[in-house]
């Protein structure tokens, strides 16, 4: 895990990452040296969805379109460096090691912040702001901004309430405004996720003032403009949008660094992937996202298309709700998993464009326990550990899936008829994308598949996410008092090998305990035309469309 | 004047009727399952803030009460906001609803374009290749389903043969669309004297136009042939043709008569295909009302379901309404 | 379905002009042997032959697709999954290994199941309604706006977007075959109210029910030993086209996804979840069930004709003067 050193890294982004007018200039010199005579094939750039963003506020909403979006218009204080994949060079990835060499721990650099101080106590954190950045308003950044941004979380405290939380922040005092250009986060106990949290995709800085100016008595944070407007410091603004059929993206003229080389981005809603594939392969569109395994294995021999696929932070599994009987026994949690047949759904189903989920983080991640999966197929143990708890007759069980996925239905197939061998009936009950959710989190269901990814790249991250039994994504309603603790612990330990001991604990218990079934790790598959290139991968498995240019 | 009285009488029971439809369709869609509230604030909302919106909306009333607002929001043109599209439903249907009615009254053309030649020649005959033609189509034609027509036409003529646009709406990503005149992509396209736009429009209606018309010509073409042909079996046609008068004039008289069935059959389908061609929406990614309201349903976004109910039963009202004061006008018996 | 809507429409429309005269069909059978003349039917018109014979395969194949079937419909052999079609798998497999021709032998079990009992419900409703008020229209004042009320409520029921209004029943009620059935009984109902009341319409002039009235028979056994058996003939006809039509429904609803529970064998969902693999180049998992269903809504469109046939008084005329040319 070398620092990138090679001469593609020193390209735009690295022109980028200066910062100021200067940066700007270099950039703008280096896009006309990359693309002279293509500024009109390269300015704009249309991209084929499954749907358009939802809500554009970042507390309230993250599906994938939402996230897309919230990447262009919106920047944060800090970002990790880049490195090449290993595999697949021509992608770039977050390098989100530990680096303890490094302050803080990890590789980042500025995007918003010139500077930082990280107390190594793990009780203050101190970000000097770049001055003369932009909003898409015209506002000036300051450090009233970043105050109002975190100000907005707790007082709404929906996502953002989980992140302050993690962060050990007890109330927007903790965020200290120092002068015009400085700020500092003071958590109440040791913290040592603050730096790495500065990175997710949903702390970006609002511009409080234009906020402020839309604000209203009975809407005081602005959530009603936010939900279709934008007001931020990223590469591009909203143009607009029609919900169920686009999104238009513009490329900021005074970004602070520099003009993106895609003008125009057109965010396409097209419900079905066969769809997507035959735009991307008719040329009408330059990316088609989420496509079924079967197509992308097939667009690989599409001339003119071009697939990357890398490892990513997304996994799938199946909720075992411990609140419905049988799940609340472990034996029972233990036998589903040794019932689901991973590797044929890895084959058969992903083509292998995912590999088996053998942990409950991201085995990308740093800290990831990759001794702790206990489970293989293994019809004969599963039958055991049904008939240790007086279930070898089986039982009838019913599973909720993701109508808009659809290789969630060929799955729960599968899985079924595995299940028939152990006696276990299992019915299929597809559910509408619109309401899948809600019905995830409702937890009304005994058993449901979800794809989700822990954003943050990191254990304490991941684990406090799924396992905590008082997080409001604990979806399977998983309680394990000994977890709970040596989460709350973890969450306030400094001392890294001695944290990620405790999170390798962690690991091990829940493998054992198995709230989920582990189904898979896919890989996060981008399918475009040829003639484009930067594409960057990035834990949030979201675009930002300022990496993209068009090859000369 | 015997006219006005009629028109009145039907008139009195629209409203009624009016009245029934968003009744049936308000509380048949308030049990679909799904909490508005919580999918608009998603499922990361607080509690209090979901009690709020569930007051500010309302859905803490009894049922009835509900009801009732809604009707008197009608009445003042509001019919709501879907939590989808975060957009009044009155707006979203004024852009999708036109969609739609292009479409489908494109494809109802096609239809008859093809049933009623090939209907009435087949009547005339009781044998041979075009009677035989005619009788296979019109039941092959009820018995494809339209979506299965419509991707395998996409297969052939975008994916294989490049010959259609890609099914992605009614324009080309690149082409701006005309000023709003009629709705009509065509038509306003010609207003404008864009004809880049025109182009693009009319291809991009080329295939689910022809998916509708081939697959809706089949109950005109068997209405056509089966009237005409009762008509050319009936005592008038038997005693002109007695009379000797030519063919061709006996053919004329029996396709006149039978007028009023195929006026019917036209009208019932064109007031169907409103939400009928929903499918071939969906799969031409057409951006239309009944797309709009399948995804309403499907998603617990009930105000879409409700406005687009009252809109095509408005629509479906006033087509009937149109052809009974055809017939008015046509036969004289309707006049008593 | 909008296409087979139609056709439901299309007798409904029609029935005014094709009724109107003509003595009604139960009449005119006792002067055949009903064998006889049946066989000279299909003898005329070797189509109709076919459509029986569709229909017959079609439920023989839902009595013995256990026997029939080389494969479990339901079980998925993630091994075998999308092999084109060969020895062992003759029309191929679909995404999860099934088998594609054990699922399309299993699916009238499914398909017919749900469109006929739908059909049967349907008619069981709105036939004796529109029977009734048919019977009763323009007779005392109150029974007079008691069928105008009826009419105006079908009104209602038929202004509904078909389509959407079967899948917001299917919403409401789950996903089951039962709501399924409901849905399709419902929006069934306003056809056979129509078709009803206008043949009951056009019978109640007729002398043999005057006679009957002024002989003061009750209007429950008028309606019963007099209209109901002679106005029955085209609402029996409509019974197989609305057969048709409702395996089309189903299959539409299973494309939204509002349809059977996977992996239930059923066309509709087969069409729809095998054309996900038809853009990647494997096609025969969503042509072959779509082909199927086309014959089998072919099927019941013909014998539907063939009803419409044996039940019409000039077009029997017509079949037997051709039968005897030929």
């Amino acid at each position: 895990m070398n620092e990138d050193t090679s001469p593609r890294g020193l390209g735009r982004r690295e022109a980028l990452l200066l910062g100021g007018a200067f940066a700007g200039a270099t950039l703008a010199s280096q896009i006309a040296g990359i693309r002279p005579a293509h500024a009109a094939a390269g300015s704009t750039l249309v991209i084929a969805a499954a749907a358009t963003p939802q809500s554009l506020d970042n507390e309230y909403d993250a599906s994938l379109g939402t996230i897309d979006a919230i990447g262009q218009l919106y920047d944060s204080l800090i970002q990790f460096k880049k490195k090449p994949d290993p595999k697949v060079p021509s992608v770039l990835r977050e390098d989100f090691a530990d680096h303890p060499e490094l302050p803080g721990g990890l590789a980042v650099e500025g995007k918003l912040a010139e500077s930082w101080e990280v107390d190594p106590k793990g009780m203050f954190l101190r970000f000097h702001l770049k001055k003369g950045i932009i909003s898409n308003w015209g506002n000036e950044l300051d450090a009233d901004d970043v105050k109002y941004t975190w100000a907005r979380k707790f007082a709404l405290n929906a996502i953002g309430g989980f992140i302050v939380g993690l962060m050990g922040l007890p109330n927007p005092d903790a965020i200290v405004v120092e002068d015009k250009y400085t700020v500092t986060f003071r958590p109440s106990v040791p913290n040592p996720l603050m730096l790495k949290l500065q990175l997710n995709l949903y702390n970006n800085i609002f511009d409080s003032k234009k906020l402020k100016q839309v604000a209203t008595k009975d809407d005081p944070w602005s959530r009603k403009f936010l939900e279709n407007n934008s007001a931020g410091y990223g590469p591009y603004e909203l143009a607009s949008i029609t919900r169920g059929q686009q999104a238009v993206f513009k490329a900021r003229a005074n970004y602070w660094g520099g003009k993106p080389a895609i003008d125009t981005i057109i965010y396409k809603e097209v419900p079905t992937s066969a769809t997507r594939v035959s735009l991307l392969q008719g040329g009408a569109v330059d990316i088609a996202l989420g496509l079924q395994p079967l197509e992308i294995v097939r667009l690989k021999k599409v001339p003119g298309v071009t697939v990357e696929t890398v490892p990513a932070s997304s996994m799938m599994w199946i909720e075992l709700n411990t609140k419905f009987p049988p799940f609340d026994k472990v034996e029972v949690r233990q036998a589903m998993n040794y019932a689901f047949p991973r590797d044929q759904v890895m084959k058969s189903i992903f083509q292998d464009i995912a590999s088996p989920l053998t942990g409950c983080m991201p085995d990308i991640y740093p800290d990831f326990n990759a001794k702790a999966n206990p489970y293989s197929y293994d019809l004969d143990k599963a039958k055991a550990l049904l008939k240790s708890v007086g279930l070898e007759s089986g039982f009838k069980m019913e599973i909720s899936y993701n109508a808009g996925d659809p290789s969630q239905e060929p799955i729960a197939i599968l899985y079924q008829t595995s299940l028939r061998q152990i006696g276990v009936e299992l019915t299929l009950h597809k559910i509408p994308a619109g309401t899948y959710y809600n019905e995830v989190s409702a937890r009304k269901q005994p058993m449901i598949m979800f794809v989700d990814a822990p954003w943050g790249p990191d254990p304490g991250y991941s684990t406090r996410l799924y396992f905590y039994s008082k997080s409001f994504v604990d979806y399977s309603n998983y309680a394990n008092a000994e977890v709970d603790k040596l989460i709350e612990d973890g969450s306030q330990m400094t001392d890294i090998p001695a944290r990620n001991e405790l999170f390798g604990k962690v690991q091990d218990i829940v493998m054992k305990e198995a709230p989920w079934v582990f189904v898979a790790f896919p890989n996060f598959t981008i399918t475009r035309k040829a003639d484009l290139q930067g594409m960057t991968y990035y834990s949030t498995n979201a675009f930002r469309f300022a990496d993209f240019s068009r090859k000369a | 004047m015997g006219l006005v009285r009629y028109i009145g009488r039907r008139l009195l029971f629209v409203a009624p009727q009016l009245l029934g439809i968003i009744m049936v369709s308000f509380f048949l869609v308030k049990l679909i399952p799904g909490d508005p509230a919580v999918l608009m604030m998603g499922p990361n909302a607080s509690q209090q803030a979901l009690d709020e919106l569930r007051e500010k909306l309302g859905l803490t009333l009894p049922l009835p009460q509900q009801f009732l607002h809604y009707i008197v929001n009608v009445v003042h043109g509001d019919l709501g906001t879907s939590w989808q599209t975060t957009r009044p439903v009155l707006d979203d249907l004024m852009d999708r609803f036109p969609a739609t009615l292009e479409l489908v009254t494109l494809a109802l053309l096609v239809a008859l374009l093809i049933g009623i030649p090939l209907g009435i020649v087949a009547a005339g005959r009781s044998r041979g290749p075009i009677r035989k033609l005619a009788d296979v189509y019109g039941l092959l034609a009820g018995a494809i389903p339209d979506f299965w027509l419509a991707l395998v036409f996409i297969y052939i003529f975008y994916s294989t043969l490049h010959i259609a646009p890609a099914p992605l709406g009614r324009l080309d990503l690149e082409v701006v669309a005309p000023p709003i005149v009629t709705g009509s992509m065509l038509l306003d396209s010609l207003i404008a004297g864009d004809f880049d736009a025109l182009w693009s429009s009319a291809s991009h209606l080329m295939l689910p136009v022809m998916t509708l018309g081939l697959v809706n010509a089949g109950p005109i073409l068997k209405m056509t042939q089966s009237t005409v042909e009762r008509t050319l079996s009936s005592d008038f046609i038997r005693y002109a043709e007695m009379c000797g008068l030519p063919k061709r004039t006996v053919m004329r008289q029996a396709v006149r008569a039978s007028l009023p069935s195929i006026i019917t059959i036209v009208s019932v389908l064109y007031g169907f295909l409103i939400g009928g061609a929903v499918l071939v929406e969906i799969v031409f990614s057409w951006g239309g009302a009944g797309q709009y309201a399948v995804q309403g349903v499907l998603n617990a976004d009930l105000n879409p379901v409700l406005g687009f109910v009252l809109f095509s039963a408005v629509f479906s009202l006033v087509v009937y309404l149109f052809v009974d004061l055809l017939y008015f006008v046509l036969d004289p018996r309707t006049r008593g | 379905m909008d296409q087979s809507a139609a056709l439901d429409a299309a007798p409904v429309a029609s029935a005014p002009a094709s009724l109107a005269g003509g003595p009604p069909g139960g009449a005119a059978r006792a002067r055949s042997g009903p064998v006889g003349f049946f066989l000279a039917v299909l003898r005329a018109r070797p189509m109709f032959a076919v459509g029986y014979i569709i229909v017959l395969l079609m439920i023989f194949a839902a009595l013995l697709a256990p026997w029939l079937a080389p494969y479990n419909p339901v079980t998925a052999a993630p091994d075998d999954y999308l092999q084109p079609p060969n020895a062992l798998h003759w029309l191929g497999t679909d995404a999860t290994g099934m088998d594609i021709l054990s699922r399309i032998l299993y699916a009238p079990r499914v398909d017919l199941t749900i469109a006929i009992l739908g059909t049967l419900i349907s008619s069981a409703i709105g036939a004796p309604l529109g029977a009734i008020v048919g019977y009763y229209e323009g007779r005392s004042a109150w029974r007079r706006a008691l069928s105008v009320l009826v009419m105006r409520a079908a009104d209602v029921l038929q202004a509904f977007p078909v389509f959407v209004f079967a899948i917001a029943l299917v919403a409401v009620f789950g996903q089951s075959l039962a709501s399924i059935i409901a849905a399709i009984a419902f929006v069934n109902i306003p056809i056979y109210l129509r078709l009803m009341r206008s043949q009951v319409l056009s019978i109640r002039g007729m002398r043999y029910v005057e006679a009957a009235f002024v002989a003061g028979a009750s209007d429950v056994a008028i309606l019963r030993r007099h209209i109901i058996p002679n106005a029955i003939a085209p609402a029996l006809a409509q019974l197989s086209v609305s057969v048709g039509w409702s395996v089309l429904l189903t299959s539409g609803l299973s494309f939204v996804g509002a349809g059977v529970v996977a992996p239930t064998p059923e066309w509709g969902s087969m069409i729809a979840t095998g054309f996900q693999n038809v853009t990647t180049g494997q096609w025969w998992p969503s042509v072959f069930p779509g082909i199927a269903l086309g014959i089998a809504v072919f099927g019941f469109a013909l014998v539907g004709s063939s009803i419409e046939v044996l039940a019409d008084p000039a077009q029997r005329r017509l079949v037997g003067v051709k039968h005897a040319a030929g």
